[in-house]
């Protein structure tokens, strides 16, 4: 072969290759298939629809707007129209589509078997199952909801009482203390707060632009007021023992020690009657003398909020036009009443009751079902002090116990009971959309249908200045075997021959508008939503000093370090766990990797000889949780932030194996006087490892 | 037969002594262990993806570009010294040219591997040929390298052909022979291709403007950057060939290359580095008294901790300064020990500037707000490094054994 | 360098930073909007794949005297984007009307040449498969194409929101080229409860946005490095402004605008 010879066999080779078409249709089909892998799901083709309604995941009903593809609800969007919410979207309703078809979503009724372990059943096993046990119980039901806002709590009520109890509770929050405070101040019926109307707010503990009250709507007042370039409408402060979410909006932060905020409350009601701003009521001058030794000096001691900073947000306070004091608790929950007691005479020092843009006087609902317990009454009534008293063998333990949307064993603190309630019990039922760690503890449990699943409604949640009603109804068919629980009730309290005086829950809600003076038929085409002014004469309330002198000996623990819970609604509520996207909202200074993240400031560190990164144990009591340490210096000195809502056992891989459960930390104390089950302070204390 | 002999000595170079059979199966069979390590973890990568190795969004380069941009350095006394035997005819280097060809053959496969495994759609790589985008650097480097590639391994074929059993059949040696006829005009094509994708790896990083690190505007972006790259390769590439070279006389036991030649290539290889040693400190001078305040930055924030410490750049410049004086200076470059010394300090210099360049630059954060992150390779960027070298020792442990790499081995060893 | 285009139309972002408390209902709906995958584990976050990130903030200070802020991350949209003239197959580019840096995942092989370009680190990579566990795939939206592994991708301004703003003004007989203001909002806009960010067209006088980027508050990340960013951000704090460029201990906050 010569070099010609050569070059003729490469130059024809390489022709005829380029040629044929075996390189370029190769190269062409590998652009498809890389894109195109079998593997990876198709996005769906179909017309849009967009539906309002409201997320009954999101505890204070915010409003959305459903966008359906081919009839599948692919995207919870905010939703402008709606009146409350004013297209104020949270991070927990932005994911309500998503939870829908999230892994944690029960999607058959499930039995215990002898051997421990949830098997899956047909309805009608579990309805025949749930009749029998309830036919059983006669005498000794006890029954948990964790939707304060929804009237099912009427048919679960009624039922209840129907077997002769009266153990209906509600999962532990805010307005049960706030009850509790109105009406030792002579309130007469739920505490509001007119968020809207106001132009200086001091939020006392109560994170109220991420999860206290109605935040949608806080948040949408906070942004309508303080519009970007322009100058704010409305002044905000916050107190409170972290720089969390909302302190990071707010124009002041107190640094205010987990569990003092009655302190910092007497504190400013001191430099108010100091400066001459007291509206004067009956009990003032006792009250005078109570806060007469809450000097600034002595306060900031107490609370650990500087005395100066104090008197300039008190200042800002007693200038406002409007301004509203509003008091809660970190964690939504455990707050005693003694707080919301000085809250309200904080209010009644400004002369902000009753008043546009203060504190407002809402009325209870009324049952529409019939031989349903009214709303005070359960009100009235505490879970943590029931529990602890079947724990202990004061009381006994339901045959039945049924729990509606709850998950009290994660959501409570470890000496609540609640795991002797679980133990005790005969017969334990759980309806609810997610395995959570109390459904794992079942013999029962039924697969609920999600809020765009079914009827249900979201009447005047606490934190509300007016009276407020919001339904959502049925979008799609339940997902799964899951079913609509107000039907399922309906069906058994006939079955029980219990008089619900209700065919099915459209009947139920056309009442409850009826009494309410809404349009049902308007509301569920629509989107509409029933709003009331609150107003009328109710009598001033009074400064009750004896309670709250009683309230203030309540004992605080707040050594050798405070506990600082951190929520964040779009990690998810205890019914909910963590939603799917969520996990990448979970900052690294919440969590690292499978450890709750322990923020402190460069100082408490120094003094506890841990670093960035350092492995520690947050131990209270015989109870311990690792952890890792992360410097902030938006914490108190001498106390240490967790986040709250880690640390599930149960629900998906989203929300096991994050961190651990910081209620474990959390221990309960009945508060002096209201007799109030009260863990709004823990003293915790770090090792390291 | 020749029973004194290893059983395949049929195959080896004319008039050259090698090991057993069985000691080089053994050889092998250790690279085979380390290659199949390496394969494991190419096959991972490719079938699982990206996110089996250490990287992340912060470090979207790490070990593999550092790795490539090493070896691409390295491997450049192919390309030079092909242009200095073929082109300039400096005729000594005849002796090392076949071992500097191979070495850039193995260097720049081997990067094209690691390539295949780095970018994430490996079945997408025509891409950059087919929709190109003229205005980025890394289009040239795809060219260029790919290019270059295919120049090495037609540098390589005639060498493979010339075995003693393949040279026998007339085809292949006519094959062989036609090569080497069109060898300087390769040679020439080598040499442009090389200067050319060096040159732009230099401008891929000097055109980041988001990356204070590397950003280098005006004059010192054009034509400084480019000619850094191409002179820290074309000091560094002789270098490592002497090494490489060194390294297999001692695992052979025999001479392959005269002590004259190895310090000619020395010599050159510290001339270019004396040239690009002022060029280093005056870019690195003008980066930090000039540049880096203009963007509002201190030379000081540029650094971190002890893992992206100012001991890298010092040690990186103290690794280029201390070669050029020894190996400039006769009677310290006629010092074996010294002369080794500076050579292996000069490959790590050059290393060390390219981790730098790719790893330091990217954990600076750049948004004040932002936290310095650190990077480490995995066990998988580890395993395709070692898949790669131990593919790179095995073919040169091949091409020694059955392959005429070094025209002055035989005299070296006559008597032995 | 690739040319830089005037564009008639430069769509873009104010964030108010006093606004914003980190609620991450932004994250959430841009990760629902444009189809990312959820991730099990996030907690590393140079691996978590979001198209905007929410940082944390702060001004430095020990306790009391400390603040802390967030600030949303999106694509800046850049005018000179650096990741543009780096790619070499262009997956990525600045040519549509609107300003906005598109980025195809079809195109991309990968090399993550734009991820070492971008200092906001507004890109991210793939680095496996994208898993909807059960049946999380069945709440995909249709605007958006799943990604695959080994592709690069980023915030597009949810451009498809625009197109559909394009076209239900085209029904209605109006200029698609002149939308009013709001009828074309980013997800995430669309999501903040706070209202603190605001969207439009940065050249239109009649869009909020062309007002509130020349306030004296408002600044852009890393102004002097020549990036020319669509998005804004505004702060009363001098601190938070000064955390949006690099100084030097003599400058002042803002001097980089001259650079």
């Amino acid at each position: 072969m010569n070099r010609r010879g050569f070059l003729k066999f490469a130059a024809g080779g390489t022709v005829g290759l380029v040629a044929s078409p075996i390189i370029w249709n190769t190269l062409y089909d590998a652009v498809y298939w890389t894109q195109n892998w079998g593997w990876i799901p198709r996005i769906p083709r179909g017309d849009s629809t967009y539906i309002p309604t409201i997320s009954k995941l999101c505890p204070s009903g915010t409003g959305i707007r459903v966008r359906l593809v081919d009839g599948q609800p692919v995207r919870a969007l905010s939703d402008p129209g709606n009146p409350l919410s004013r297209g104020a979207l949270t991070a927990l309703a932005a994911v309500e589509t998503q939870l829908m078809v999230s892994p944690a979503r029960l999607k058959d009724p499930l039995r215990r078997t002898p051997d421990g372990a949830l098997v899956a059943i047909s309805w009608e096993e579990a309805e025949t199952l749930l009749k029998e046990k309830l036919a059983e119980a006669k005498g000794s039901t006890a029954c948990i909801s964790g939707d304060p806002t929804s009237t099912i709590n009427e048919l679960l009520s009624s039922l209840v009482e129907s077997r002769g109890s009266a153990d209906f509770y509600f999962m532990p929050d805010d307005e049960q203390a706030a009850l509790t405070a109105w009406d030792a101040m002579g309130g007469l019926g739920r505490l509001g707060y007119d968020v809207d109307n106001s132009d200086f707010i001091l939020a006392i503990g109560a994170n109220m632009l991420e999860s206290w009250g109605t935040v949608a709507r806080n948040r949408k007042s906070f942004s309508a007021k303080r519009p970007a370039g322009q100058d704010a409408r409305m002044k905000f402060a916050y107190a409170g023992p972290v720089q969390n979410n909302t302190a990071a909006g707010a124009d002041w932060w107190l640094p205010c020690r987990d569990g003092m905020e009655m302190e910092l409350a007497l504190g400013i009601a001191h430099l108010l009657i100091k400066t001459g701003h007291a509206v004067p009521s009956a009990g003032f001058d006792d009250f005078k003398a109570i806060v007469a030794e809450y000097t600034p000096e002595k306060v900031a001691e107490l609370t650990g909020v500087d005395a100066a900073r104090l008197t300039e947000v008190t200042r800002a306070l007693a200038q406002a036009e409007k301004p509203l004091v509003l008091v809660g608790s970190s964690l939504g929950a455990g707050g005693g009443a003694g707080a919301v007691m000085a809250g309200i005479a904080v209010n009644m020092l400004l002369g902000r009751v009753g008043k546009e843009g203060g504190l407002v006087n809402l009325p209870f609902p009324s049952p529409v079902v019939a031989g349903a317990s009214d709303y005070r009454a359960v009100r009235k009534r505490n879970l943590v002090a029931w529990s602890q008293s079947v724990a202990s063998g004061e009381i006994k333990a339901p045959r039945v116990l049924l729990l509606y949307e709850a998950n009290p064993l994660y959501a409570l603190p470890f000496n609540s009971g609640m795991e002797e309630v679980f133990a005790k019990s005969g017969f334990k039922i759980a309806m609810a959309s997610f395995l959570s760690e109390s459904c794992a503890k079942c013999d029962l449990v039924l697969p609920a249908a999600m809020g765009l699943e079914r009827f249900d409604d979201c009447y005047t949640p606490y934190g509300s200045g007016e009276v407020s009603w919001c339904i959502s109804h049925p979008l799609v068919k339940p997902f799964y075997n899951s079913r609509p629980m107000g039907e399922v009730l309906i069906a058994l309290a006939k079955e029980l021959d219990v008089e619900v005086g209700v065919k099915d829950m459209p009947e139920l809600l056309y009442k409850k508008a009826y009494s309410l003076g809404a349009d049902f038929r308007k509301m569920v085409e629509t989107g509409a939503v029933f709003q009331k002014k609150a107003g009328g004469a109710f009598s001033v309330p009074v400064y009750n000093a004896e309670a709250i002198k009683v309230a203030l000996t309540l004992k605080k623990e707040t050594t050798p370090l405070n506990l600082v819970p951190v929520v964040v609604l779009g990690m998810g509520t205890a019914q909910t766990g963590i939603p799917p996207f969520a996990t990448k909202i979970i900052m690294e200074y919440q969590l690292a990797g499978h450890y709750s993240v322990a923020q402190m400031n460069a100082a408490t560190a120094d003094r506890l000889g841990v670093r960035k990164g350092s492995r520690v144990t947050v131990r209270r009591g015989e109870v311990k949780i690792p952890a890792l340490v992360d410097i902030f210096e938006g914490v108190l000195p001498d106390a240490v932030a967790l986040s709250a809502g880690l640390g599930h056992t149960a629900f998906d891989q989203f929300s096991r194996n994050k961190g651990s459960n910081i209620m474990t930390l959390t221990s309960i104390t009945r508060e002096p006087g209201t007799g109030l089950p009260v863990w709004s302070s823990a003293g915790v204390s770090v090792d390291k490892v | 037969m020749d029973y004194s002999k290893p059983i395949d000595a049929a195959l080896f170079p004319e008039g050259c002594q090698r090991c057993s059979l069985t000691r080089f199966m053994a050889w092998m069979g250790i690279l085979g262990i380390i290659l199949l390590w390496g394969l494991y973890a190419a096959v991972r990568v490719l079938g699982f993806g990206l996110g089996e190795t250490g990287m992340d969004d912060y470090f979207g380069f790490g070990l593999w570009i550092t790795f490539d941009l090493a070896v691409i350095a390295l491997g450049a006394g192919a390309f030079f010294t092909g242009l200095l035997r073929y082109i300039l005819n400096i005729d000594e280097l005849k002796n090392i040219v076949n071992l500097a060809a191979v070495i850039g053959f193995l260097c720049y496969t081997g990067a094209m591997l690691i390539l295949v495994l780095d970018i994430g759609q490996p079945i997408r790589c025509w891409f950059g040929y087919w929709y190109p985008n003229v205005h980025s650097m890394l289009t040239e480097v795809i060219f260029c390298i790919t290019c270059y590639c295919i120049v090495l391994i037609i540098e390589y074929v005639p060498l493979a052909l010339e075995n003693r059993q393949l040279a026998k059949s007339r085809f292949i040696s006519a094959l062989a022979h036609n090569f080497h006829l069109l060898m300087p005009l390769f040679a020439g094509i080598g040499a442009f291709l090389s200067t050319f994708h060096q040159g732009s790896l230099g401008g891929m990083y000097g055109v980041l403007f988001g990356r204070p690190y590397l950003y280098r505007d005006g004059f010192f972006i054009w034509p400084w950057t480019f000619f850094l790259f191409i002179l820290s390769a074309i000091s560094a590439g002789p270098m490592f060939t002497v090494l490489v070279c060194s390294i297999m006389e001692k695992m052979s036991g025999r001479r392959l290359v005269t002590w004259e030649v190895k310090q000619l290539m020395g010599k050159i290889g510290a001339t270019m580095l004396l040239v690009y040693t002022v060029f280093k400190l005056a870019d690195t001078w003008f980066w930090a008294v000039d540049l880096l305040p203009r963007e509002g930055l201190t030379f000081d924030q540029m650094f971190y901790g002890w893992i992206y410490g100012k001991w890298l750049m010092w040690a990186e410049l103290l690794c280029i300064i201390l070669p050029v004086i020894f190996l400039l200076k006769k009677s310290t470059r006629e010092n074996p020990k010294i002369f080794y010394t500076m050579l292996v300090l000069t490959c790590v210099s050059i290393t060390l500037n390219r981790y730098l360049l790719t790893v330091q630059a990217l954990a600076i954060p750049v948004m004040p707000f932002d936290a310095w992150r650190t990077y480490a390779p995995n066990w998988a960027e580890w395993g395709a490094c070692a898949l790669v070298m131990a593919y790179a020792a095995m073919v040169l442990s091949l091409s020694y054994r059955y392959l005429p790499m070094f025209p002055q081995e035989v005299k070296l060893n006559e008597g032995k | 360098m690739s040319e830089v285009i005037d564009f008639k139309i430069r769509w873009g972002m104010v964030i108010d930073l006093d606004k914003c408390t980190g609620c991450g209902a932004c994250m959430v709906a841009c990760q629902a909007e444009n189809n990312l995958a959820p991730q099990v584990d996030a907690s590393n976050k140079l691996r978590a794949l979001n198209w905007l990130t929410v940082y944390r903030l702060s001004n430095g200070k020990p306790f009391p005297e400390h603040e802390v802020a967030y600030l949303p991350r999106p694509c800046m949209q850049c005018g000179k984007p650096s990741c543009v003239s780096v790619c070499p197959v262009v997956a990525t580019d600045k040519r549509e009307e609107g300003g906005i840096v598109s980025q195809i995942p079809p195109r991309c092989i990968g090399c993550r040449y734009c991820m070492a370009s971008c200092p906001y680190h507004a890109r991210y990579f793939n680095w496996y498969d994208p898993k909807w566990p059960g049946d999380l795939d069945r709440t995909l939206t249709p605007d958006v194409s799943t990604r695959p592994r080994g592709v690069v991708e980023k915030c597009s301004f949810c451009h498809h929101r625009w197109m559909h703003a394009k076209d239900a003004a085209i029904l209605k007989g109006e200029d698609p080229m002149d939308l009013p203001d709001g009828a074309y909002v980013t997800a995430c806009a669309e999501a903040c409860p706070n209202g603190a960010i605001t969207f439009g067209d940065l050249n239109n006088p009649k869009h909020k946005v062309h007002e509130l980027k020349q306030s004296p508050h408002a600044f852009r990340l890393l102004e002097r490095l020549g990036t020319d960013p669509q998005v804004y951000y505004m702060s009363k704090r001098e601190w938070i402004r000064r955390q949006g460029d690099n100084y030097l201990e003599h400058e002042a906050t803002g001097d980089n605008k001259k650079v």
